[in-house]
């Protein structure tokens, strides 16, 4: 009896000699850190190294609050980045104005500059109380083009550090459940700015735009609008009257119908890549709030190059069955090949996705 | 009891046999001592302006990602040779390329080498002017299918030399040259790989002075349908194509994964071809082979299925609704095979696919150096003007014409019909 385990361990185990060699091909070597004699490239360096130098933030910089010329703002639906809390932040240097735009983003003059933090409170119970701060981004208007630039923010919390190639960081937190969540936070790298903010060839900012600036000022004591509020402090010119203006809709607002928070919410994540000029054009997937086509929307919208990320559904959006949509599907998704969006989440929005399931639901009722 | 252990005892004695007789795939296995220099070599990939050239100095330097470059002009990637400056992607952790070139014009990548990426180990895609240049790639350890598709792989590019490279174990091709357009590829070696040099859709390309070996197909021109651009005028001369046996190794449902081992050339689907004074010896299945898409498209019908990872591996599909695609010419024609050397030391066909038993029982089991499958479109007769195929003075060779459209009916080993000249 014996003898036959023995022997047939010995089979199993010479049978798994094959496998090992491809097993192996995946393993990563060991690889000491060292640093090279002389630079790999001439690169003069005028940026400044550290975020204290712009003089954005009153000591202590972790209290995050602005000096004059750095205004507060917020916006009706943000993008979800692993529950990263944001502060934004626009920067205008002496009589500097922004110049409203009903469509698309505000325009900006030069030497504005858009400061975005990304932290955690410990426990999202208590925003206000100890939080980390990960990274603050900055989008810089210069020469009439904007320039993304990183800072990352030392373990003390008393200063962030310009930043190229990204970093892994593990944060913990407690949710509003109460329980305990952690995440391998990504800062991109600089060339991933672009994925999300590229616009043809060019960088632009996504989230201030009249529709997304269009809400309650949060700082306000009355329940002013945020565009009149910066109309009034002087920093927004050509305002329109309020009927005029558009307004994106707070995804996460309950008392609002699932059609129009859902489109928010899909503008909000998805349609700075998937419009006609960003980088998922070629998808045919457009989720632009004001897109009214069905099909580009994705309702039985087939896949263009998916690949595996179709998770061998036949459609984007199958009205009634959130279950067989690919969009569902990708969203659900961790998997860094089938994630979507790309980068920016690696683990689901359990909300967002509980909202998109019912919308894809109650569209077979509309019909 | 006895008989049981004698059974088990017999099974584990064929399958030592057959792990050290029978796994007769090839290994590369250079000595590594690696180091991490990992975010300078990044930042550097990310900061270089216009004009920058990286200067990589010597060592094996290991990644964890991917680097990559957009939109810049006149960069240069140098390192201190393809022996002494090492990239390793080894267990990359994020992306799929090794090295990923995207709009970039007038880019120079030269002396290192690049290893073990996931996916392809040099992708360099929509760009102008760019040289490729004592750059090995390779996959370490046994060659497998989870090694990554392309080692080399200038897609969508314009004017183009690849030179004095080295290209191993890919498992869909070492040098593969998609879709561009004024390509030169010279003085590069493949081995190991599932196809040595392929061109894939690339239009007035030259390929010459190349030593391809020990792959499972040395040298493709192709033309396949469903791509965004189709090639024509290729012209190959004084390349060394021998013994390119291996199995094949690449992922099931590939293009590539058709292609029988045992194949020296294999011209497919593309217009004004000149093929001369090459040397192409010892392939167990044919030395050189004129077909048509069909041929593909017909064999692999059945598992036409192709996972869905293998499409996001960048990996070609066959397709099989090619006849919806009315710009796609499934057909060669104005094809041109003069003075090259044909040899083989075999001397009988490989019985591991049915063109080696069709050699057996129709040509009387010689192995064939130059096959031409016939198949034409309805209408078409041999060897009108938009299919002509000539072969000149290649010595003494053995000539098949296949007639694979009618079950093999005028299987032929007449050359005659073919002698003619083309003016390329």
């Amino acid at each position: 009896m014996t003898y036959q385990r023995i022997l047939l361990c010995c089979i199993i185990f010479i049978g798994c000699l094959s496998c090992q060699d491809d097993a192996n091909k995946r393993i990563v070597p060991k690889a000491k850190k060292i640093t090279s004699a002389k630079p790999l490239i001439q690169h003069n360096n005028t940026e400044k190294e550290t975020l204290s130098e712009y003089g954005f933030f009153k000591l202590p910089l972790a209290n995050l609050e602005p000096t004059d010329g750095v205004v507060l703002y917020d916006l009706n639906s943000p993008l979800f980045s692993d529950y990263a809390f944001k502060k934004r932040f626009v920067y205008l240097p002496d009589s500097k104005k922004i110049n409203y735009k009903n469509k698309g983003v505000m325009d900006f003059e030069n030497g504005s500059v858009l400061i975005k933090n990304f932290y955690y409170p410990k426990d999202f119970r208590k925003p206000e109380q100890e939080k980390r701060i990960i990274e603050t981004r900055l989008l810089i208007k210069e020469d009439d083009a904007w320039k993304p630039l990183n800072y990352i923010w030392n373990k003390e919390q008393t200063e962030a550090t310009l930043n190229y190639v990204g970093k892994q960081e593990l944060v913990y937190w407690i949710d509003n459940e109460g329980a305990e969540r952690s995440v391998s936070y990504a800062v991109p790298n600089l060339n991933q700015c672009k994925n999300c903010h590229a616009r043809g060839k060019n960088i632009t900012p996504i989230g201030p735009t009249a529709a997304q600036w269009n809400k309650t000022y949060s700082l306000a004591l009355s329940d002013k609008n945020q565009l009149d509020y910066f109309y009034e402090k002087g920093i927004l010119e050509e305002l329109i009257e309020p009927a005029l203006r558009p307004k994106m809709p707070v995804w996460n607002d309950a008392l609002l119908p699932l059609d129009p928070r859902a489109k928010a919410y899909l503008d909000a994540n998805c349609a700075h890549c998937h419009n006609l000029e960003g980088s998922a054009k070629n998808s045919g997937l457009y989720l632009s709030y004001t897109q009214t086509d069905a099909r580009k929307r994705g309702v039985f919208k087939p896949p263009i190059a998916a690949g595996k990320g179709s998770g061998d559904f036949i459609y984007d959006i199958v009205p009634g069955h959130p279950e067989e949509s690919i969009l569902i599907y990708r969203m659900k998704s961790n998997d860094p090949s089938i994630r979507m969006p790309e980068i920016g989440r690696s683990i689901a929005h359990t909300e967002g996705l509980n909202l998109l399931e019912r919308y894809i639901e109650e569209l077979a009722q509309n019909k | 009891m006895k008989k049981v252990i004698l059974i088990l005892g017999g099974a584990l004695l064929l399958l030592v046999l057959y792990k050290t007789v029978g796994s007769g795939l090839p290994e590369y296995n250079p000595e590594r001592s690696y180091v991490d220099l990992e975010t300078e070599i990044l930042e550097a990939f990310i900061l270089a302006k216009d004009s920058a050239t990286i200067e990589l100095p010597e060592g094996h330097f290991l990644f964890s990602q991917s680097l990559s470059m957009d939109d810049k002009k006149h960069i240069t990637i140098k390192g201190k040779g393809m022996d002494k400056t090492v990239l390793s992607f080894k267990g990359q952790a994020k992306g799929a390329e090794g090295i990923l070139i995207t709009n970039c014009t007038n880019f120079t990548i030269e002396d290192l080498t690049i290893e073990d990426a996931a996916g392809d180990n040099l992708k360099i895609s929509e760009s102008k002017n760019v040289i490729i240049r004592n750059v090995r790639t390779a996959w370490t350890g046994t060659i497998s299918t989870q090694n990554g598709a392309y080692g080399i792989y200038p897609v969508l590019t314009q004017n183009l030399l690849i030179e004095g490279c080295e290209a191993i174990g890919a498992s869909d091709a070492g040098i593969y040259v998609g879709q561009s357009k004024n390509v030169v590829v010279r003085n590069n070696r493949a081995f190991y790989n599932v196809a040595g040099v392929e061109s894939e859709n690339s239009t007035d390309v030259e390929i010459y002075e190349n030593d391809i070996y020990e792959n499972t197909s040395g040298l493709l021109i192709f033309n396949l349908p469903k791509l965004t651009l189709y090639g024509k005028n290729v012209t190959a001369y004084n390349n060394r194509i021998y013994n390119n046996n291996i199995e094949n190794f690449g992922v099931k449902g590939s293009i590539i994964s058709g292609v029988p081992k045992g194949t020296g050339v294999i011209i497919m689907a593309t217009q004004d071809v000149n093929f001369y004074n090459n040397t192409v010896e010892d392939h167990v299945t044919n030395n050189l082979s004129i077909v048509s898409y069909l041929v593909f498209a017909a064999e692999e019908e059945v598992e036409a299925i192709v996972s869905q990872d293998v499409q996001s591996r960048g990996i070609r599909a066959v397709e099989t609704d090619y006849e919806s695609d009315t710009a796609y010419n499934p057909y060669p024609g104005n094809v041109s095979i003069q003075n090259n050397v044909f040899k083989n030391k075999f001397w009988f066909p490989t019985l591991s696919n049915e063109y080696g038993w069709l050699m057996l029982f129709k040509n009387k089991a010689t192995i064939p150096d130059v096959v031409y499958d016939g198949i034409l479109p309805d209408g078409a007769a041999l060897q009108d003007a938009e299919h002509k195929i000539c072969i000149g003075d290649n010595g003494t060779f053995n000539f098949v014409f296949m007639d694979a459209a009618h079950d093999f009916d005028a299987f032929s080993n007449d050359v005659s019909p073919y002698t003619c000249i083309l003016d390329l």
